[in-house]
Order: C-alpha cells, then structure tokens, then sequence
C-alpha cells in the first residue's frame, strides 16, 4: 500500500503508456509526444498556480476564467490595439494579479469560504470577458462593428510562444519546464518557500511563530492568478485566436494534475514536481484516448475519475 | 430509599484505577458539591453518572431502584440531567433557541411528526423555568450570551423531567450579575423538588449555594457532610497531608526590569491586568481553568485584539500581531501545542528551524546542510527522541513534541518566554526535563511567564506567584513564603 502511494504515479504513467504504446501504432512517436507534451504545458503552468494556492490550504477555483481573460486581453492587445509583444503579455499578466488580490480580499479580508469566493470571481470573470467580446472571438482580420477589419494581427513574436521551436523542442514545452524547476526551487530552497508551506501546514501555529500568514495567503493567490494568466497567454498563441472561455476546460484538469501529484514520491503535500507528473498522466491518458477515438465529451468522464482516485488514494493513506 | 445512590464505585482505566470505592449520595431537592484537585476523579465519577462512562463495579440506585446506565441515553431515562461545562460543544449555533431546548426531546420521541404549537407551548414553559421568558424562541443560539445558553442547556435537560441535573463549573464565565440570577434559578427549580450536583472550586459560591459536600481525592470519598466547614478544612481535605513535601528552592532576583505590561485588557474576560517581570525571574501566574490565563497569554503578545502598554527593556510596544511581539523578544509557547505550536506534517527539523532560517540561509537560500547541522544539535541538546530530524512531528510523544515547540525558540532573541499550561499531557519525566530547561532559561537572564492550574508546579519552579481569579489577579505573592493549601484557597476565590 506504501508502495503504491508513493510511487503510484509513476507506474500509472509507465503503464498506461505501455498499454498505449501497445495497442496504437501511432502512439509512441516523436510527434506525438512533442504534441502530449505540448498540450500539457498549459495545464501545467495553470496548475503549479493553483498548487500555490493549495500550498496554503486555499483554493482558486478561478483559474480556468482567469486563463480565459487572459487570453482575450491579449488577443485585443495586439489584433483590435495594434500592441506589441510586451505590451500582449504584460496586459494579461497584470490581470491575472489582479483577479488574485481580488480573491486574496475576498478570502482574507471578508473571510469568505475560498471554494465559494474563488467561484463567485469565476463566474465575474467570466462574464467580464464574454461581456468585452461580445461573445466573438478575436482573430486575424475579423470585421469590426464600426465597418472595416481590425487593424492589427497576431504578431509572429507571440504566435513563437505557442507554436515555435527551440533546438527542435516546442518553447511552450521549455517556458513549462523553467516554471517547473524555478517554483520547485523555490518551494524547496527558500525561506520564502517554507513560509508558503508552513502558512498551510497550521495556520494558527504559524501565526503564533511570527510568519505573517495573510500577506503568504494574499501572494499564493496572486502567484495563482499570473500562472494562470500565463496559461491563457500560451493557449491564445497556440490557438492563434482570441477564443471565448477558451481556458474554462482547464481547471479541471489542473485540479487533478495538482491533487494527483500530493501522492508523487509519497510527498503528502501539494509539491510542482508531483503537478507536472500529474499533468503528464492526464495529458497520455488524453492523448490515447482520443487516439482510441473515445469522443472528447467522454473524456470528462474520465477526468473526474482520475479525481476522485487521486483524492481517495491520498484519503485512505492518511488514516 | 430515596434518592441518588451510587455504591461502591470502581474504575480503572488500564492498570490504573480512578476510582476506588466511591459512595456518593445526593438526596432529592438539595444542592450537593462535589470537590476535588484535578485528577481526583470527580470527572470520571459524573461520566460514570451521565452514561459515557460504565464502572468497573459498583451500583446506581435512584428512589430505590437499581439502574445499569450502558449509555448517556439511559442516564437521561433514569432522570440524570448534564450542563457541560462548556456549553457551546452541545448546542447547534444556527439553531433556533426552540430546536436547540427540544433537541433531546425530538430524538426520544416515536411519532414522526409532531405539532409545532404544542412544542412551542412547552418550549415556552421550559423556558420560563428557568428564567429565559425574554428569550425569542426563533432566535439563533449562536445570538445569545453564554448565561443564556448555559440557560438553554439546562432547559433542554429539564425537557427530559431530570430531576438530578450535574452543573459543571457553572460560574466560570459568568459575571457577578449573572451568577447572581443563576443562583435563584437554582433555588426556584430546588422547591420543584429538582437536585443539583454542584461542581466547583469556588468555595464562597459552594457555601453560599449548597446543602452538602462531598470531597474527592485520589479516588476515594474523604468527606461527606455539611457545608459550613471551615474553609481550612477543605482546603486541607481537598489537598490531603503529603503536599510540600519538596524543599523549595530560592534565588536570589537581581535583575533589572526586562517586562511590564500595564492596563493590558483581556477581551474574553473584559478585565485588565498589570504584570512586571525581571530579568531571570520565573513568575508564575496560577488560576484554575476559565480563570482567564490563556486569554492573558494571548493578549500580551497581540494574537488578540486589545489596548494596553507593554515595555520590553524600559521601551514601550505598540504591537498589532504575534509577529511584532517575536520581533521584540516576547515568544509564546501555546497550551494546545498540537493545535497551535506545532506543524504536525512537517521534520522535526522544519519545525525547529523555523524561526532560525535567516541563520541558515543565503539572502533567501537555505543552505540544507547548515539547517541539518543546527538541527542536530537542538536535537541532542534537547535530547529528543527518535534523534531523527527527518522525523515527523506527529510521530513525537506528547513530552517530545513539547521539547520541539520549546527548542524552537532556544536561539532566537526571545527574551521573554511566556509558557501556558507547559505540562499538559507530559509524562513526569518530560516534565523535569521541560523544567529544566525553563530554569536554565531564567539563569540565562530571560524573563518567564508561567501560567498553569498545578500549584505544585508553580511552587516547585517560581520565583512570584500572581493569582488569577476571574481575569484579574487577586494576590501576589513570593513562591518561598506561601505554602500549596493557601495557593489553592486563594484560586478558589479567597482573598
């Protein structure tokens, strides 16, 4: 039982891999990986967002509009406003903060219940991006309501976040990994780290030890908010379009990404390393899935199976 | 026979007995005290009363009959009513005042449905027994004060036709006024014919209110009679004759002034208090439970809001947080350390350095191997075992955990060390070694803080003693020239 909480993970991944790799002949290739990988990169970085928020017994339940948002602002920025490069990333990065401090208020300030205020703001940020848009998408080209077509279009600079490539490897893929190993470091390695930690761990004992735990809450959920906003950023360069609730889909699998890697090596505790295993897992399990042509609408249904296995998993083991 | 009869009542937990052959008899519409220190057994013998606890032998007889109690339920049948002592763990704050009085009632009854006039009519009665007619019925109890639902909690009681109710430490935070109408609430249910077992270590309030006595100690009956004795004599009772046995210590305080709080208010208790501490003194402030003492702790380094002055080395505070208190050398060691100390999922290491990491670190870069190093070396120094610093803390024995909630101040620049209740479920062995290290903190030059209900302890290890009663201090006295049957007479609430 050990075993299989610690390493359960792992062998999930290998196994279902094998299985894949087995039955599809298309499935273990060079393309095809570089495409799971490429898919995941966006839950990831979502999800080492939200694991920060689950680091200090939090939840942002706001990701997945956050990610939406961002993805619209950066649209706007360069195809309506004719913005460049810094000016398409900075807009949504920036709201992406600013969604967290809104949550930070509402979960620190009013004490509300984190799962109810983080919902409350999804569904407000939601609306607000549909309420800019209309309900359209942005895209190169596209009509205005004024007459004409918008001035401007996706720059090739930002569609490279998304699509390009570095030494043959996507640069969504390498931009996933630096944030991987960057927040692991620092959860690990820095003073800052531990106070996220030890902030979650026992609230109470940590304020009673001096550690300033609402100004740790208020940055894990801004931390969340720009991870997010970076994961709309990436979907609007690989898409290549400003899709409405494009990022919705996502918080559910980075949920299940985070709360599947609490049991990686046995960790117990929200750590990135376990989220981007966990992302890994879902993203091959997808991937063969779709192969095997089981319809995407099935897929959810998987999804909250993982969910509920990675929960009760982590459940059984602490009693 | 009439009655309340319990005969010859044993009880042990393991090797361990509680009780050894207690009789203990409570006759109808009379108020009895029941005495004793802590661990005298008055708790397990009204368990073994209620139906949480069942004797290891020994009968219950009431009017005559005898009665085998498996369950608080068949207590409640036999007559047998409990107001805890802390009421609010038995009431449902969101509740009406109406659902939370006939929650009992709704449980016991057969039929499914039931008519809400009735119950509210009988609500109502229940209500004007005990003196709550200007209570609404509909308001939430979460709304009320702890008097009222002290209140509610015996009207409930009363809805099961008790007619011999068990007041747990009834007055411990109450006011005067409240008291006061408590008391002929009490006296009005008392010519119904309803009998109280009174628990409590306010001996005016026993003389005042109750018919008899009984005092426990270590298990047995040692008195069972009138209550006009001399309070002397229940000290001396209470305390039987092998306290002081220790030859106190005494040290010589030399030191300058390093702590004073003056007009420091206590929210819970709504009382201030002043306190003056000296470099290398102990001072030990005693007071029973609900006396105010954590609330004290926790208003001195601002885990709560108040006003008050704090001077730490003749320079005055204005603190808003625990972090501001730390900062300026005042550290508190929690009494529910797992709770509030400790972070029971992380090393014994985590948790010792937390407070040490700029020590350890590189602008914001822990060096692993010096946090292993200092770790280490608290380890041993503290003697902590299993010596493993990748140990969890949750893994640690109760006296183990305590040492890590300790050790992890030793290095800071605390200078101040407030400990509450710093014994609580340590093994004796733990605790000469907790004492050991609050001395060799005093002998250090730090100032210390000791709250505790256990006046062994505090003759045992301070320097001055300040009694607490109601969140005030009513004496202070020098730790060498007072004796344990006085400190307990005087944290009963005698001056």
């Amino acid at each position: 039982m050990k075993f299989l909480y610690k390493y359960g993970t792992i062998v999930a991944i290998v196994a279902v891999t094998a299985f894949f790799s087995a039955t599809l002949d298309s499935f273990l290739t060079y393309a095809n990986f570089s495409d799971i990988l490429r898919s995941i990169s966006i839950v990831t970085l979502v999800a080492v967002g939200m694991t920060f928020s689950f680091i200090v017994d939090g939840f942002d339940l706001s990701v997945g509009s956050t990610a939406s948002l961002a993805t619209i602002a950066s649209a706007s920025a360069l195809v309506l406003h004719r913005q460049e490069l810094l000016v398409a990333l900075l807009v949504p990065l920036l709201l992406g903060v600013l969604v967290g401090l809104c949550n930070a208020f509402l979960t620190i300030q009013l004490r509300l219940p984190d799962l109810l205020a983080t919902l409350a703001v999804m569904y407000i940020v939601n609306g607000i991006q549909l309420t800019y848009t209309k309900g359209f998408s942005i895209y190169n080209d596209m009509p205005l309501p004024e007459g004409g077509v918008a001035p401007g279009k996706f720059i090739p600079s930002f569609l490279f976040i998304g699509q390009g490539e570095l030494f043959g490897i996507p640069f969504s893929v390498l931009l996933m990994l630096i944030v991987v190993v960057c927040a692991h470091l620092f959860l690990t390695y820095t003073k800052a780290g531990r106070m996220f930690y030890m902030t979650g761990e026992n609230r109470e004992a940590a304020r009673l030890t001096g550690i300033p735990v609402n100004r740790y809450r208020a940055y894990a959920y801004m931390i969340s908010g720009a991870f997010a906003a970076l994961g709309g950023i990436v979907l609007a360069s690989r898409i290549g379009t400003g899709q409405v609730s494009a990022g919705a889909p996502l918080l559910m699998d980075a949920v299940a990404a985070a709360f599947i890697g609490f049991s990686v090596f046995g960790a117990g505790k929200p750590n990135v390393i376990g989220t981007l295993l966990g992302a890994m897992f879902i993203g091959v399990l997808l991937n063969g899935l779709t192969m095997m042509n089981v319809p995407y609408y099935a897929q959810d249904i998987v999804k909250g199976a993982i969910l509920i296995f990675a929960l009760a998993l982590s459940h059984i083991v602490k009693k | 026979m009439s009655g309340l009869r319990m005969n010859e009542i044993v009880h042990s937990f393991g090797d361990v007995t509680v009780l050894n052959g207690v009789n203990f008899h409570v006759q109808p519409g009379e108020v009895h005290a029941l005495l004793g220190m802590n661990g005298a057994g008055k708790s397990t013998l009204m368990n073994i009363l209620a139906g949480v606890l069942q004797p290891t032998s020994g009968t219950i007889d009431i009017d005559g009959k005898t009665h085998t109690f498996f369950s608080p339920k068949d207590a409640k049948r036999a007559g047998i009513g409990h107001v805890v002592q802390e009421v609010d763990a038995a009431l449902f704050p969101a509740l009406s005042v109406y659902e939370n009085v006939l929650a009992e009632h709704i449980v016991a009854q057969k039929q499914p449905l039931f008519s809400k006039t009735k119950q509210r009519s009988f609500v109502a009665q229940l209500l004007a027994r005990v003196g709550l007619e200007h209570v609404s019925l509909d308001a939430p109890v979460q709304a009320c004060t702890l008097h009222e639902k002290q209140l509610i909690l015996l009207a409930r009681v009363l809805s099961s036709s008790a007619r011999y109710i068990i007041l747990d430490e009834p007055t411990a935070s109450l006011s005067d006024e409240e008291t006061n109408r408590l008391f002929t609430m009490i006296e009005q249910l008392k010519a119904q014919g309803v009998a109280f077992i009174y628990i409590s270590h306010k001996l005016h309030e026993i003389k005042r209110m109750c018919d008899r006595m009984t005092i426990l100690r270590d298990g047995a009956v040692v008195y069972e009679g009138d209550v006009s004795l001399a309070t002397e004599d229940i000290v001396r009772h209470m305390v039987g004759r092998q306290a002081d046995a220790r030859q106190k210590h005494h040290r010589e305080i030399s030191g300058e002034t390093l702590f004073e709080v003056k007009q420091l208010y206590i929210p819970k208790t709504k009382t201030t208090v002043d306190l003056t501490v000296r470099r290398g003194e102990i001072v030990g402030i005693a007071g029973i439970v609900g006396a105010g003492k954590t609330e004290l702790a926790e208003s001195i380094i601002a885990a709560v809001e108040t006003t008050g002055e704090r001077i730490v080395r003749g320079k005055k505070q204005a603190w808003s947080s625990p972090k501001d208190a730390i900062e300026a050398g005042v550290c508190l060691i929690p009494e529910e350390r797992r709770k509030q100390g400790l972070f029971m999922n992380e090393t014994v290491e985590k948790n010792l350095t937390v407070r040490l990491l700029s020590n350890v670190s590189t602008w914001q870069w822990i060096r692993k191997r010096d946090e292993r190093a200092l770790a280490t070396s608290l380890i041993s120094s503290l003697r902590i075992r299993p010596s493993s610093p990748t140990a969890l803390a949750k893994n640690l024995s109760g006296g183990n955990q305590q040492k890590v909630v300790i050790g992890k101040w030793l290095q800071t620049n605390s200078d101040v060390f407030i400990f509450d209740e710093p014994t609580k479920g340590i093994d004796v062995h733990a605790k000469e070694e907790v004492f050991a290290m609050i001395r060799s903190l005093a002998d250090e030059g730090k100032a210390i803080i000791y709250l505790t209900s256990e006046c062994q302890e505090l003759l045992h290890i301070a320097d001055t003693i300040y009694v607490m009663v109601d969140g005030r201090f009513i004496k202070r006295v020098k730790a060498c020239e007072t004796t344990y049957e006085q400190l307990v007479h005087h944290m009963s609430g005698g001056e």
